[in-house]
């Protein structure tokens, strides 16, 4: 293509609608550096972008913002002017905890439970994101809106896995979910980890198992005895497919 | 540069720094929008508060590379939110094969080596709502088919059983018309 021809079809290639043949050879023209595609293709980048507003006004719920802002944390700080002020007010705010916490034993108790299961959610939605960052992870959504189980569950071959759900079953005191990978060879099914939902029906759980979605059919969730089971003891409440 | 331009450049300088304050002003900023495209795309509001919680983890484990100089923070998200919920949509639906670029190529035209200066076209949302106003019904569905269904050109053609040509002569038509209300001209 010539520069003429491609300045017909940069939206195109912007929207994505471009024929792949011409599509490889704006990316191939891109890469080969070219100053002037480079501009005209952000341009209609911008164009493709801003069709977004064309959608129906819609709000989240306020949750979803504290759920996102609650998993990102400052890696490093930076010391400002009034770091003294901020230290002191942190000393007066543990001394204050800690009087609290001596005057209740119990209330200690509840805090280090709370605040163990705080560090393992605070772990495992670290881990979350680095899966979800690596370029070769697959994301498989199942389920709907509704009252029904629904999610996402995210697939890299060398970093393990995430499972995302809502909606979950309500379970009984002495039970768990199970996640089972379940090979496409006809294997049996290979246990991948234990997790109760909240009691929203939420949940994240992050397995280091590889999962290579060559040989393994899809990913699945039973209802066990809370200590697990080394097989599937019930039908399977959700079986999400790979392919 | 745009004062919208600026305020997308003290939130790129934020998440280059890991600062979460970053991640909070993008989301008040671009939020909504995504929220309402994901639920646009999906019909499924659950599923589109799951993809916008993806969506900005994907932009606090990215933003540290960002570059203000090079790149449109606006484009990035909603282009990237755009992928997420066609991606999220056909793997629900296997009769589609996925033609959609990969996460990484579409990062790469958002924030490449070409100079920035496309936020304010995010903003510009009047302009575009009156410029698709006023195509006719049959660009407007074309343009809703190519966006928000990531339908290919044949695909649309199918759908609404009309000659391919027809279709990519829509579909061009549209496109001019809606550069030139954004203040680009008819052909580059």
């Amino acid at each position: 293509m010539t520069h003429a021809e491609m300045s017909e079809v940069y939206e195109l290639y912007a929207l994505g609608v471009l024929e792949p043949e011409a599509a490889a050879e704006i990316d191939q023209h891109l890469r080969d550096g070219c100053e002037h595609c480079e501009r005209h293709v952000a341009d209609a980048m911008g164009l493709v972008a801003a069709m977004a507003s064309l959608a129906e006004p819609e709000s989240p719920r306020a949750q979803v913002r504290e759920r996102i802002l609650g998993v990102v944390k400052p890696q490093r700080q930076r010391p400002t002017r009034n770091w003294m002020y901020a230290a002191a007010a942190l000393a007066a705010a543990c001394a204050a905890l800690i009087i609290f916490s001596v005057s209740s034993r119990s209330e200690l108790r509840h805090m280090r439970e709370r605040l163990a299961a705080l560090t393992e959610e605070r772990d495992q939605l670290r881990s979350a994101v680095q899966i979800l960052s690596r370029p070769d992870t697959r994301a498989v959504g199942f389920g709907r809106a509704g009252n029904a189980p629904h999610g996402r569950v995210l697939v890299n071959r060398n970093g393990g896995f995430v499972f995302v759900g809502s909606q979950l079953p309500e379970l009984g005191s002495n039970q768990t979910f199970e996640l089972w990978l379940v090979p496409a060879s006809g294997a049996a099914p290979q246990p991948a980890g234990l997790f109760r939902p909240n009691a929203q029906g939420d949940s994240v759980h992050v397995s280091s198992a590889a999962v290579d979605a060559r040989t393994t059919k899809a990913v699945a969730v039973s209802v066990e005895p809370s200590q697990g089971s080394n097989a599937p003891t019930t039908t399977p409440i959700l079986v999400v497919p790979l392919a | 540069m745009h004062a919208d331009d600026s305020a997308d450049s003290r939130i790129i300088e934020q998440l280059r720094n890991r600062d979460p304050n970053g991640i909070a002003a993008a989301y008040d900023r671009y939020g909504r929008s995504a929220y309402a495209l994901f639920v646009r795309i999906t019909h499924d509001r659950a599923a589109a508060e799951d993809l916008l919680q993806e969506l900005f983890l994907r932009l606090w484990d990215r933003g540290v590379k960002f570059d203000s100089s090079k790149g449109a923070l606006g484009v990035w998200i909603l282009s990237i939110a755009r992928n997420l919920a066609i991606d999220h949509v056909r793997s629900a639906q296997t009769r589609f094969s996925s033609r959609l670029r990969s996460m990484e190529h579409l990062e790469s035209l958002c924030f490449g080596d070409h100079p920035s200066g496309r936020e304010s076209r995010i903003t510009d949302v009047r302009s575009i709502q009156e410029a698709f106003a006023a195509l006719s019904a049959d660009e407007k569905r074309v343009m809703e088919l190519a966006y928000f269904e990531g339908f290919s050109q044949s695909e649309i053609a199918a759908n609404i059983q009309e000659p391919l040509g027809t279709v990519k002569s829509r579909v061009r038509s549209a496109l001019g018309r809606l550069r030139v209300a954004l203040g680009g001209n008819k052909k580059p």
